[in-house]
């Protein structure tokens, strides 16, 4: 993994700008090395050494002009909290990047794009959900992944198409800016399909969901949504076991295909459906670098011993788009600042086939510069805890159970 | 117009989430009366007890339930272990000793946190219990989770067995007696140290036990301890700082309001009703909603 370069802990260093000589194109990454998040910014961190690793071995860089760059990532700790985020992405701007790859978590990233906007940096992030990020039209910030409005829509309208299509639905969410969108996204959809919306209620991380159950059990809908994290799920799934409170589904985003959920829920998790982008199983084109899904999670666990995720996909893909941006602009590192604005256009119109996903970039609305192109997929755990595409119906790979059995069934 | 099963329903969930706190609220009572620490480690023992729960209970035909003996035991040793370093903190020429007990336990907790995460990492691990899975239905009444009920009960089983204990016994009299007045139960003959070290491994055992019905009842996870920490503090307000008696009165205040205030306000507004009524007592009641609390000495 020598592409990389690890530059923790160098704020005050000096710029070497975009004037000086260099025969590498140099890639910022501002993501968590520390605290919290530190686990999840690995996970980035992985997915864009991954890019760049991959990059240099195969091609020995990017071309441009005839010759060959080759691409090196230095890394800055955002430290799991978006001021040292902040700090971090201007420390990356000092130490001369040509661009930057983004952090970890959405609170991080908002902090860090009103700084790439300040320095006209571009910058994609290759995790980032929430949709107020992209509310703002910050001019210079990108993301792959699409915002969870949309994830959580086209799940939840998947799963509406199921058959027996389900008449009521009931909606959760944890009070947190990117739970709340998520299960707005899903009130929206059930709202669009004409199902009734049993109740939608919001209540704080740490609630105690008997309580919710409770509720929702009285009111005894067809399917539950519910938008939160992964700790929040497992928990409404065990109280939702505890309390023998079972619809025809439990539709969560995010996570319901992590190790964690699985783990956390233990013989609960099965049967919960769950929203992504991606799986190593899915059917994406392929395209630049990674010749399908497949062989990127095969290199993954290369090099990694470890199974990606959608995070560490969207951060490689990330590169990627990059990458190929690099290439349509022609100039060699390092870049200067109207390179740079040229590059800005280059993104907005640019459009790349990947193992992740096709991935073009919105130039306006309230999804301004975030890929929507991606196909949102749900998906189902099943009894071996491992996920299967189960809608929308073209991507679908097996039949979801659905209804899902009662807790004394499984 | 109330919906009667609902109704039922939600008293359940709330005297029994009120017995969680229970487990947790005795030995924090318990250290605080008798060692006078306010011990910012409480629900750092809970999320290491719960991840005990989550790495044995597979050694243990995967019944969590199984290793609480084992947890009881290694959770008292390491209290006794611990007790000394804060008996040295608190004691001797130090200003402000409450503080110190204070910024070491805080200290511990972060270390026990940061451990935790990185030998296991981030993600959430499950207690498994097949025993304890399910519910049991009361016609006419509601839905008894297995699993809180046994927590429940060993909360307030618990509880019972520390009175007896403390009011019964010659080892309790000592520990009342060093609680009243350390230099003068010195004087009697006491021997300080054992029995500061006894109470606080019962209280570690306690914790780390009550950790893994929580491990049980919900999951384990390196960032859960904070939030035991917090009701562990509102436990101990409501009930009267180190009155044990009280910790029952206020498990069933806090789960019922949390209960009510989820269904028929707001939950959203669970923490602000809580904060309210803990504020209320602390102005209108310090030493507790039964103002027998040491503040009322």
């Amino acid at each position: 993994m020598g592409g990389a370069v690890t530059a923790v802990g160098l704020a005050g260093c000096s710029g070497s700008g975009g004037g000086s000589e260099r025969d590498y194109f140099k890639l910022g990454a501002v993501t968590s090395l520390s605290g919290d998040l530190r686990f999840g910014g690995e996970v980035t961190q992985r997915g864009y050494d991954l890019w760049a690793d991959t990059l240099n071995e195969q091609q020995g860089g990017i071309e441009v002009g005839g010759e060959t760059y080759e691409v090196q990532i230095e890394y800055a700790d955002a430290q799991s909290n978006p001021s040292a985020g902040a700090d971090a992405a201007s420390q990356m701007i000092n130490a001369g990047a040509d661009a930057v790859l983004g952090p970890y978590s959405s609170n991080v990233t908002l902090a860090v794009c009103p700084i790439m906007e300040q320095n006209s940096m571009p910058h994609i992030t290759g995790s980032a959900e929430s949709p107020q990020i992209w509310e703002q039209g910050f001019e210079y910030s990108f993301g792959t992944i699409p915002t969870v409005s949309i994830i959580g829509n086209e799940a939840a309208t998947a799963l509406l198409n199921l058959d027996p299509q389900p008449e009521s639905v009931y909606i959760t969410a944890v009070n947190e800016p990117f739970s709340v969108a998520t299960g707005e996204a899903m009130r929206a959809a059930a709202e669009a399909a004409g199902i009734t919306v049993e109740n939608y209620e919001e209540f704080p991380r740490n609630t105690d969901y008997t309580n919710v159950v409770s509720a929702a059990q009285d009111a005894d809908p067809d399917l539950h949504f519910h938008g939160g994290h992964i700790g929040s799920h497992v928990n409404l799934v065990n109280a939702a076991e505890q309390l023998g409170y079972t619809p025809d589904g439990f539709l969560m985003h995010y996570g319901v295909n992590t190790g964690s959920f699985k783990d956390g829920a233990g013989t609960q998790a099965p049967h919960s459906f769950g929203a992504t982008v991606w799986i190593p199983s899915v059917e994406r084109s392929g395209g630049v670098l990674f010749g399908s899904p497949g062989a990127y999670a095969e290199a993954a666990t290369a090099a990694y011993d470890s199974a990606p995720d959608y995070t560490q996909a969207g951060s490689t893909a990330a590169g990627i788009v990059f990458q190929e941006a690099f290439k349509e602009l022609g100039a060699a590192p390092p870049l200067s600042q109207d390179d740079k604005d040229e590059l800005i256009g280059i993104l907005e119109e640019i459009e790349v086939s990947t193992f992740y996903g096709d991935v073009a970039f919105e130039t306006s609305g309230d999804y301004y510069h975030n890929n929507v192109n991606t196909q949102t997929l749900l998906v189902q755990l099943g009894t071996d805890g491992a996920p299967s595409i189960v809608g929308p119906e073209e991507s679908a790979t097996t039949e979801a159970t659905y209804p899902a059995p009662a807790w004394a069934d499984r | 117009m109330v919906d009667i099963g609902l109704f039922t329903q939600i008293v359940i969930n709330g005297l029994l989430l009120g017995g969680i706190y229970v487990t947790i609220g005795v030995g924090f009572s318990l250290a605080f009366g008798v060692l006078e620490v306010v011990d910012f480690a409480v629900g750092e023992y809970v999320m290491v007890g719960a991840f005990a729960g989550a790495i044995l209970a597979p050694l243990f035909g995967a019944e969590g339930i199984f290793v609480i003996p084992v947890v009881l035991v290694g959770f008292f040793a390491l209290g006794a272990l611990v007790q000394p370093f804060i008996h040295h903190v608190t004691t001797g020429d130090r200003p402000h000793p409450l503080l110190m007990g204070l910024v070491f336990t805080f200290g511990l907790a972060t270390f026990l946190r940061g451990s935790v995460l990185t030998i296991f990492g981030p993600n959430n691990r499950d207690v498994p219990s097949s025993l304890l899975t399910g519910g049991v239905s009361v016609s006419g009444i509601g839905t008894f989770p297995v699993v809180r009920t046994v927590t429940a009960v060993f909360g307030v089983s618990a509880l019972v067995v520390f009175m007896y204990y403390l009011y019964r016994t010659k080892g309790g009299m000592a520990i009342r007696a060093i609680a009243e007045d350390r230099t003068n139960a010195r004087l009697m003959g006491i021997n300080i140290n054992r029995y500061q070290s006894i109470a606080y491994g019962a209280y570690a055992a306690l914790t780390g036990s009550a950790g893994v019905f929580i491990g049980m009842t919900f999951t384990a996870n390196p960032g859960m301890g904070l939030q035991y920490t917090a009701f562990a503090f509102f436990m101990v307000v409501l009930a009267g700082m180190g009155y044990l008696p009280g910790v029952i009165l206020a498990g069933v205040v806090l789960g019922l309001t949390q209960s009510f205030t989820a269904v028929y306000v707001s939950g959203n507004l669970v923490l602000l009703v809580l904060f309210a009524i803990i504020y209320l007592v602390l102005l209108v009641s310090p030493a507790g909603i039964l103002g027998k609390g040491e503040w009322a000495t």
